[in-house]
């Protein structure tokens, strides 16, 4: 196929900056999308003779800003990702390219990463409990203020004085069934997101 | 199918809030009929979008159509083979897998009791109009 030099040069600039933007997906799977949507520009654009900047550019237009259509693939990929396997490492994984590509994305994993935190902390406190039974455990502390202050401790350090432990041994059926689901309602939360994200964007 | 639930109880009172209902029920529909457009032997994504064009009225974004492919895929629904073409570049043709084939009817059996149910409520409407 013939194709002009302006023409050739529109499609190539497009694809790298999706390129740009795909990046953090497996190498193998941006290559075949450049390969692909390299093919589905040439053959809009050569719909009616041979390509030229003005059918590039409007093939180009019907797809979107690159930017929006790298967004598009990665809320997709971290949506079959979760269904595939529900692992915190890879939805973290796949939040931290949506945060790169808007601000959604990053607020996103900002309340994902606070929301897994804070689960492995509880879950951590559970299992060092029979550890360190003196001092593990969620202990309200007062402070010269007169104010109080709630602390998740570990117990590697002696216990906070004037402050009492509030749960005791139940510190271990709660922080293991709080953590875990903390931990499994943040996944939820996140993938409501990627989906409400789709759902926004995709269609005219 | 949870889409397009959702859509039903949305509120629909102005012209605008109808357009965005509209809009919402395309979308809620925009998976199965990109399965159902392969149901018939394996197509490239330009065919798919071409395919949805004629046989539907639904106007899709081809931004839109590219990534759900590829999700589709991850989710071992489609599997794609490279073809090579006469315009000299290589096409990608996606094919339903034996578990595409499975959810497909499992989704167009779920869309025709959900589309007869609403039929029938919408018999007096059309009458009265």
């Amino acid at each position: 196929m013939n194709i002009a030099n302006d023409a050739q040069q529109k499609i190539e600039a497009y694809l790298t900056r999706l390129r740009r933007n795909l990046r953090g997906l497996r190498a193998a799977e941006v290559d075949e999308i450049i390969v692909e949507l390299r093919s589905h520009i040439l053959d809009k654009a050569s719909a009616e003779g041979e390509p030229n900047a003005a059918s590039v550019d409007a093939a180009l237009r019907r797809l979107g800003s690159a930017e929006e259509l790298a967004a598009a693939y990665i809320t997709e990929s971290i949506l079959a990702q979760a269904e595939v396997s529900r692992s915190p490492w890879r939805i973290l994984g796949s939040l931290f390219r949506w945060a790169t590509l808007s601000v959604s994305g990053f607020a996103v994993l900002v309340a994902c990463i606070v929301g897994y935190s804070l689960g492995a902390a509880l879950f951590l406190c559970a299992i060092l409990k029979p550890l360190h039974p003196q001092t593990a455990g969620l202990w309200v502390i007062p402070s010269n203020t007169g104010d109080w202050g709630l602390s998740l401790r570990m117990g590697f350090a002696s216990a906070p004085a004037n402050g009492h432990e509030l749960l005791g041994w139940w510190m271990i059926p709660a922080g293991l069934i709080l953590g875990t689901g903390l931990v499994l309602l943040t996944t939820r939360f996140v993938l409501w997101c990627a989906r409400k994200y789709r759902q926004s964007r995709a269609l005219p | 199918m949870y889409c397009i639930v959702s859509c039903v109880n949305a509120p629909s009172t102005q012209n605008d809030s109808a357009e965005k209902w509209e809009v919402q029920l395309r979308k809620g529909c925009l998976e199965l009929a990109v399965l159902a457009a392969l149901w018939s032997g394996s197509l490239y994504g330009l065919e798919i979008l071409r395919r949805l064009e004629s046989d539907s009225d639904l106007v899709v974004s081809e931004g839109t159509v590219y990534p759900l492919l590829s999700r589709l895929k991850t989710l071992g629904l489609l599997r794609s083979e490279w073809v090579e073409s006469d315009a000299g570049h290589p096409r990608k043709y996606y094919v339903l897998t034996p578990a595409g084939k499975k959810r497909t009817a499992e989704m167009a059996a779920v869309w025709e009791r959900f589309s007869s149910s609403m039929s029938k409520l919408l018999a007096p409407v059309s009458k009265g109009r």
